[in-house]
């Protein structure tokens, strides 16, 4: 379970007047769901970038159960992201020449404590649970929906408290969105993840129920 | 991990292989390099080792060697024949052949000297020795066989192929095999050599000894007392093998003068590379050039493969890989390239000196010994250090690839 507390989070690029993020406090209850929508170029990649330290915090406190990711450095962000963070891209961002299993497993293998025991058995369960029917098929023969399905699965391994998706449907057709937003909705819920979702998608923002907007890098309930 | 260096490697295989080649084809390079010029040294060295010392007349020290050692063909001043007498007589000699050349047979140099030589050499393995003028003895590398028959030719003359008509040969014995030049000798008494060049004992005809060739008799029976006899003809040179080390060093002193040079042919051959070393160190900065050159050529493949892939590697990143790990990866599948490329350029560089050295042996008779010394264990492992090291270069840059950037493509 986590629980998420910004304060005066800005964010500014190089070039930009305006900064790209201004967001002087957002919070969200552990197991929330919600879903960001803003146009594009509204700052919704810059916040799930800051939400999971995959880019330094520049100015203000990101704080995830009183852990403030401002203060961490990038092999420590790094690590607290491996532990508690599964991400889910537009793009699948899958390795070619390994199966769809070893694909689900690869980041934790590529560690140095190596994967857990058991994770075998826990990623073959998600790629069951996400209806991959084979889970030893290469990855570039899937079509895209499973792909995305793959990727649901990585992101979940290991039962992560926080679960944050980057326009997971856009790239997919009507039928497979839809199926990969149930998914991540269903499986956010079950294991009582905070999920947190870019999209345009209004099934998907329909789904999760509770909606945010950017506009220009600000933020309005 | 190193299944996913597999994994990845088996996908990327005909770059992987072709970059492998490559780093093998420039190791092999220096690799050959290094062996066939010790091939050389240590086949020349022994081949040299025959003979304690070379006694000539008063010219080329270098040629005296080349042709008395290498049997290759030169024309030498004739030194009195006298000299072979005294040594005959002298207490330091353990035993003195002198040696005569000019003549061949189907490319094979005719020599002619005394049984002295033919035990100094090793002895005979198969038949028997000089008994008539008519005899013959071959080396190992001659293919004749004991019976056969044959007629020299004079070697300045063999293009035009003028025959000694009247002089037949039998062979009668072949040498053990020596791994010198001249395992591709025949042997024949240097008396036969006197007589068919009309250079008998007291006529001594220095220089123009093919007008006034003679017939051999090949029935007269070997004279050891005529070659040491004080009034016999010159010879070009005679080899001379001491009892001691000491004596050797006598000998050598004794017989330098204006009558005669002697010479240690291990000293020749020292001072003749130590000419030719310039050419090696030529051919060994040409071979690093080389290695160099493919290693900047690798570390630019190699990093445009890293950068193609920059996405990939960040991706793994924000996925949960550690960030050490991926280092670690990417350093290893660069340096289990390279390192497969040195380790097939190690066997390729061997195979090319052995193809070299083959041919060489088959030409001059020289056995050429590739082997590996203890020194080429500090090329080889300065090769994987320097592949190591430039295998760090693209472990960096994937090292520092942003996570974030990667997701956005
Ligand atoms: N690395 C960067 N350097 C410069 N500008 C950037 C960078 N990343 C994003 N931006 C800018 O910040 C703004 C927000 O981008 P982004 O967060 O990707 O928007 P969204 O995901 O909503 O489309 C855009 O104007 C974009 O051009
Ligand atoms: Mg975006």
């Amino acid at each position: 379970m986590a629980r998420l507390a910004i304060r005066n989070l800005v964010a500014r690029f190089p070039g930009l007047d305006q900064p790209a993020l201004d967001v002087p406090a957002f919070d969200l209850d552990a197991g929330a769901r919600i879903a960001l929508r803003g146009p594009s170029g509204s700052g919704k990649t810059t916040f799930l970038n800051m939400l999971t330290g995959l880019a330094r915090v520049p100015e203000g406190h990101v704080t995830w159960d009183g852990i403030d990711l401002a203060t961490l450095g990038e092999g420590a962000r790094d690590r607290w992201r491996a532990a508690n963070v599964g991400l889910v891209m537009q793009d699948f961002h899958l390795f070619p020449g390994l199966s769809a299993l070893e694909n689900v497993l690869l980041p934790r293998r590529l560690r140095w404590r190596g994967a857990e025991k058991g994770a075998r058995e826990e990623a073959l369960g998600l790629l069951r649970r996400t209806g991959v029917p084979r889970p030893d098929q290469p990855v570039e023969t899937l079509s895209r929906g499973q792909s995305q399905r793959v990727a649901v699965a990585r992101a979940l391994l290991g039962r992560p408290a926080i679960l944050v998706a980057d326009e997971p449907t856009a790239s997919l057709d009507a039928e497979a969105g839809a199926a990969v937003g149930a998914l991540l909705t269903d499986l956010a819920r079950e294991t009582g993840a905070t999920l947190v979702v870019a999209t345009h998608d209004p099934e998907l923002i329909e789904r999760i129920g509770r909606v945010a907007h950017l506009t220009a890098g600000r933020l309005a309930a | 991990m190193l299944r996913f260096i597999l994994a990845d490697l088996r996908r990327a295989w005909p770059g992987a292989l072709a970059i492998a080649l490559i780093i093998a084809f420039a190791t092999a390079l220096g690799i050959t390099v290094t062996l066939q010029e010790r091939a050389l040294r240590l086949g020349s060295a022994r081949a040299a080792d025959a003979f304690d010392l070379v006694i000539g007349a008063p010219a080329s020290e270098t040629q005296l060697v080349l042709s008395s050692v290498f049997l290759q063909p030169a024309p030498l001043p004739l030194m009195p024949g006298a000299v072979m007498g005294e040594l005959a007589a002298d207490p330091r000699v353990a035993w003195a052949a002198p040696i005569g050349f000019g003549d061949a047979h189907e490319g094979w140099p005719v020599v002619g000297t005394t049984g002295a030589l033919i035990d100094g050499l090793g002895g005979i393995a198969k038949g028997q020795g000089f008994a008539r003028l008519g005899d013959a003895v071959v080396g190992a590398r001659v293919p004749m066989a004991p019976g056969d028959t044959f007629h020299p030719v004079h070697a300045e003359l063999a293009a035009e192929g003028e025959v000694h008509q009247g002089t037949t040969y039998t062979v009668r014995g072949v040498l053990s095999p020596t791994g010198s030049p001249w395992d591709r000798a025949i042997l024949v008494p240097i008396e036969a050599v006197w007589q068919s060049h009309g250079m008998e004992a007291g006529h001594d005809k220095e220089g123009d000894a093919r007008h006034h060739e003679g017939a051999l008799d090949a029935d007269q029976p070997v004279n050891p007392a005529a070659v040491a006899a004080p009034n016999a003809p010159g010879v070009p040179a005679i080899v001379v093998r001491g009892h001691t080390i000491a004596d050797a060093y006598n000998l050598r002193q004794h017989y330098r003068g204006d009558r005669s040079v002697a010479v240690f042919p291990a000293e020749v051959l020292t001072r003749l590379y130590g000419t030719l070393g310039d050419a090696r160190s030529v051919l060994s900065a040409v071979a690093i050039a080389a290695q160099a050159l493919v290693a900047a050529a690798v570390l630019l493949v190699a990093l445009l493969h890293v950068t193609q892939r920059q996405r990939q590697i960040g991706a793994l990143r924000a996925f949960g890989a550690s960030r050490g790990v991926i280092f670690l990866i990417v350093w290893g599948e660069v340096a289990l390239i390279a390192a497969a490329g040195v380790a097939a350029g190690i066997g390729l560089g061997w195979l090319a000196a052995r193809l070299i050295s083959a041919r060489i042996e088959a030409a001059s008779g020289v056995a050429m010994p590739v082997e590996f010394a203890a020194s080429d264990l500090g090329l080889v492992l300065g090769l994987l250090a320097a592949a190591g090291a430039c295998a760090l270069i693209p472990a960096a840059i994937a090292y520092r690839q942003s996570p974030a950037a990667a997701l956005r493509g």
